[in-house]
């Protein structure tokens, strides 16, 4: 349903007898110049602006306002999507404790397909130049993981259902962003039946040729945010030159994640000086690949057919990067490589340990895609009456999987300070009031985060010199040191424990 | 308290994960030796290894003959890094990485005489036939590895003592203490183990003429060429018998250094030939009045 009288809009901040009286100007001199205007528009129906909106409708204090999506995708086909139990996107996300308690929180979690997520307990990461360099990470005894795996389109398909389950809020999907601009000066000498001051509200014009004016416009609309460019805000970062190589995997039967092993499942990461592979269970004999590589190895890997495709991901848990790296040189035969080193350098402590994952055995029919990594960060994520959040506000590599648990943070606190504003009488959009909270509580944040996901990817891109040994040493160092919590405080920097 | 438990997890890691720069040599004492990792594997632990080590630096610098103590030096100073790097070095290379599937033996039966010889001139076979030749040995005179713990670098030290004839046919360079010590000397630019860079203390055993060859000829040209011409562990001889030597050496950007044999033989005569004269006019001086 489309709020589109302003009184009902501005209902909270004026006195009802004024707003009644608004509303028989507004009937009386509504054109269909006058834009229909909105307390929040958020551009963008990721899982950062559906969370947002979420959180905005599930709080009492800001349940009633008038909320726009506009999203230019068909969120119908979101809220309708199914896959069968044997098939899985291969754009999945691994959900901090944190994140997991804000989708409960806003009542989202219940709607989540719960068949379809996997908690993991351990965590396996090591050097692929010195193998003896590893951590481990176990979930602290209260918790019953370190976090949750799921695909993208379930936490989706979840919140959109949280959604619909409130008041609802206008749903313009399909639907694309021609122009931001802000309102038109007011008119001078202020009539006596002068419309509201819009001058400082962004106007949204839409596809439809309809225009939306926002007291609070948000931008959750990605790396290329129309938004951000309407606010002016300027973002830092560079291109790491390196490509994400994503895919679903089935893995063998003997496998140590399946959730019926009483040790728990474990995630995998090993770290190749091009870049990490990580292996990420889903349920059953399902696991998810992440494999951050340099551009040239990307389009090898996925040239290869199937099956060497697969012997090249059990190569990047087995191998050295020796091999590796010669194997990424033939066009095809890798499974004859695999096979000849696996039978000079058998694994077979590792395997029986735990700590490498299982053999891949198959890979889902057309789930191999790759995406280029970057860094980006907003010098500021407020400006007057606008807010951004999830990737139009940050990208990060992707090693740590904190993207998506950075946008939901993002929606967490905004939704937070348009609550506090609300319950304060203070203008949602006003940057003093309101936004300049969300910025102050997350920009720093993000930004240690940023960093440090990105000092990582150095750290580890070094392939020779005295800085291989070093990290080892600090690895290991680490890991022997976790029962003096600095394994925990990593994770709760990590995970929000 | 809690870093007296910190202290004790660091003590209860692994063996392995402790000595963290000797990663293949897990330390045990010599009541209980492991089981040898491969047929003829004498497992050391650091400080038979050291030992080792040492005493065959010292003796077979006394006697440059023993071939057995140069090879124990060779195995025990090949591990930590260098014997993996050199087994990185084939791994990289797609010939050298047949080598080690096929693992080959350079014996007198895969080499067979009769085959070498009626191999045309020029080629690698036959210049590795008139080596054997000149020199008089055969291809059997190599120990096997015993003293390196993995498997596979054990054969890549067998590898490149079974090679090493082809690189004397290859350079020229003759068996006798001179030529030796240039060869090493090459092989140290080219494959970094420490044996054949400990053998240039041989230099010190050389008479003062051959010495200032070393240094003035050889030396140089062995740096110059180790280090710019190719891996040459990856040459897989076995294949390479029939092909043009010279063809070979420009594949691999190696150059032949000066004949040693015959700068000494032409030093020798000329030697003689001033010896007599000086005798000629010696005599000459005492016979005249």
């Amino acid at each position: 349903m489309a709020v589109g009288n302003p009184s009902k809009a501005l209902s909270p901040y004026i006195c009802s007898s004024c707003s009644r009286s608004l509303k028989l100007r507004s009937r009386k001199f509504a054109t269909a110049a006058s834009p229909d205007i909105y307390d929040v528009v958020c551009v963008g129906g990721g899982p950062a602006g559906l969370s947002l909106l979420t959180a905005l409708r599930s709080s009492k204090a800001t349940s009633h306002l008038s909320l726009a999506l506009v999203e230019s995708q068909d969120l119908d086909r979101a809220q309708k999507w199914h896959l069968p139990p044997d098939q899985y996107s291969n754009r999945a996300s691994s959900l901090t404790p944190s994140s997991q308690s804000f989708l409960s929180q806003i009542g989202a979690w219940s709607h989540i397909d719960t068949s379809r997520v996997q908690p993991y307990q351990h965590m396996r990461v090591w050097d692929g130049l010195s193998s003896t360099s590893r951590i481990s990470f176990d979930s602290p005894a209260p918790e019953p993981a370190i976090a949750h795996m799921t695909e993208n389109q379930n936490i989706i398909r979840a919140l959109l259902a949280r959604l619909d389950s409130l008041e609802p809020i206008s749903l313009l999907d399909k639907t694309s962003i021609t122009d931001i601009h802000l309102g038109p000066p007011p008119s001078s000498p202020a009539p006596e039946h002068a419309s509201l001051n819009l001058s400082s509200y962004p106007h949204v014009t839409l596809s439809s040729k309809h225009t939306i004016a926002a007291r609070l416009l948000v931008g959750a609309d990605g790396l290329n945010s129309p938004v951000r460019t309407f606010a002016g805000i300027q973002t830092r970062g560079w291109d790491y030159d390196r490509h994400g190589v994503v895919a679903t995997l089935k893995l063998s039967s003997e496998s140590s994640h399946n959730p019926e092993n009483p040790r728990g499942v474990t995630a995998y990461q090993r770290f190749l000086p091009t870049g990490p592979i990580a292996l990420l269970a889903l349920p059953g004999p399902y696991a998810s690949l992440v494999w951050t590589t340099t551009p040239t190895q990307a389009a090898r890997l996925k040239s290869l057919n199937i099956e060497d495709f697969i012997a090249t991901v059990n190569a990047a848990f087995r191998l050295s990067v020796v091999d590796l790296d010669y194997m990424f040189t033939l066009s095809s035969g890798q499974l004859s490589e695999l096979q000849w080193r696996e039978s000079v350098s058998p694994n077979t402590s590792a395997e029986a340990n735990g700590d490498i994952p299982a053999y891949v055995t198959s890979v889902q029919e057309s789930s191999i895609a790759s995406f280029p990594l970057r860094l980006r960060h907003a010098s500021s994520y407020t400006t007057h009456r606008t807010a951004l959040i999830g990737d139009a506000a940050h990208t990060i590599h992707p090693l740590a999987g904190q993207g998506l648990n950075m946008g939901l943070a993002d929606s967490k606190s905004l939704a937070s300070a348009v609550e506090y504003a609300i319950t304060h009488g203070a203008d949602t959009g006003s940057e003093m009031n309101c936004l300049d909270k969300y910025n102050i509580d997350m920009w720093m944040r993000n930004n240690r985060l940023l960093g440090a996901v990105d000092k990582l990817h150095w750290l580890y891109s070094v392939k020779s010199g005295p800085v291989v040994p070093f990290r080892g040493v600090g690895l290991r160092a680490v890991d022997a040191l976790g029962d003096l919590g600095l394994k925990r405080w990593f994770m709760r920097q990590a995970g929000g424990l | 308290m809690a870093y007296a438990s910190a202290s004790r997890r660091l003590l209860n890691l692994p063996p392995s994960q402790r000595v963290t720069f000797f990663t293949s040599t897990r330390g045990f004492s010599v009541l209980n030796r492991p089981p040898p990792n491969y047929e003829g594997h004498v497992p050391l632990n650091v400080f038979e290894r050291g030992a080792l080590a040492a005493g065959s630096a010292v003796m077979s610098l006394l006697n440059p003959r023993r071939g057995d103590l140069i090879a124990a030096l060779g195995e025990t100073t090949a591990t930590p890094y260098f014997i993996y790097r050199l087994r990185d070095a084939m791994l990289c290379n797609p010939t050298g990485r047949r080598i080690l599937r096929d693992r080959p033996r350079i014996t007198s039966k895969s080499m067979s005489v009769e085959k070498l010889r009626a191999l045309p001139e020029n080629t690698v076979g036959q210049a590795y036939m008139d080596w054997l030749d000149r020199e008089g040995v055969s291809p059997d005179t190599r120990d096997s590895v015993k003293y390196i713990d993995n498997e596979e670098c054990a054969y890549v030290m067998q590898r490149y003592r079974e090679s090493h004839d082809f690189y004397h046919a290859l350079t020229g360079l003759p068996v006798f203490v001179e030529g030796e010590v240039a060869l090493k000397a090459f092989e140290f630019a080219n494959t970094l183990l420490p044996m054949t860079g400990l053998s240039l203390f041989a230099v010190t055993r050389m008479k003062p003429a051959e010495r200032s060859r070393f240094w003035h000829t050889y030396l140089p040209w062995a740096i110059g060429n180790g280090l710019k011409s190719k891996e040459v562990i990856n040459v897989y001889w076995e294949e390479e018998l029939e092909r043009d030597v010279a063809d070979l050496r420009a594949e691999l950007g190696l150059e032949r250094p000066p004949d040693l044999r015959d700068t000494r033989k032409t030093l020798r005569e000329q030697r003689k030939t001033a010896k007599e004269k000086s005798e000629k006019m010696s005599g000459l001086m005492a016979d005249s009045p």
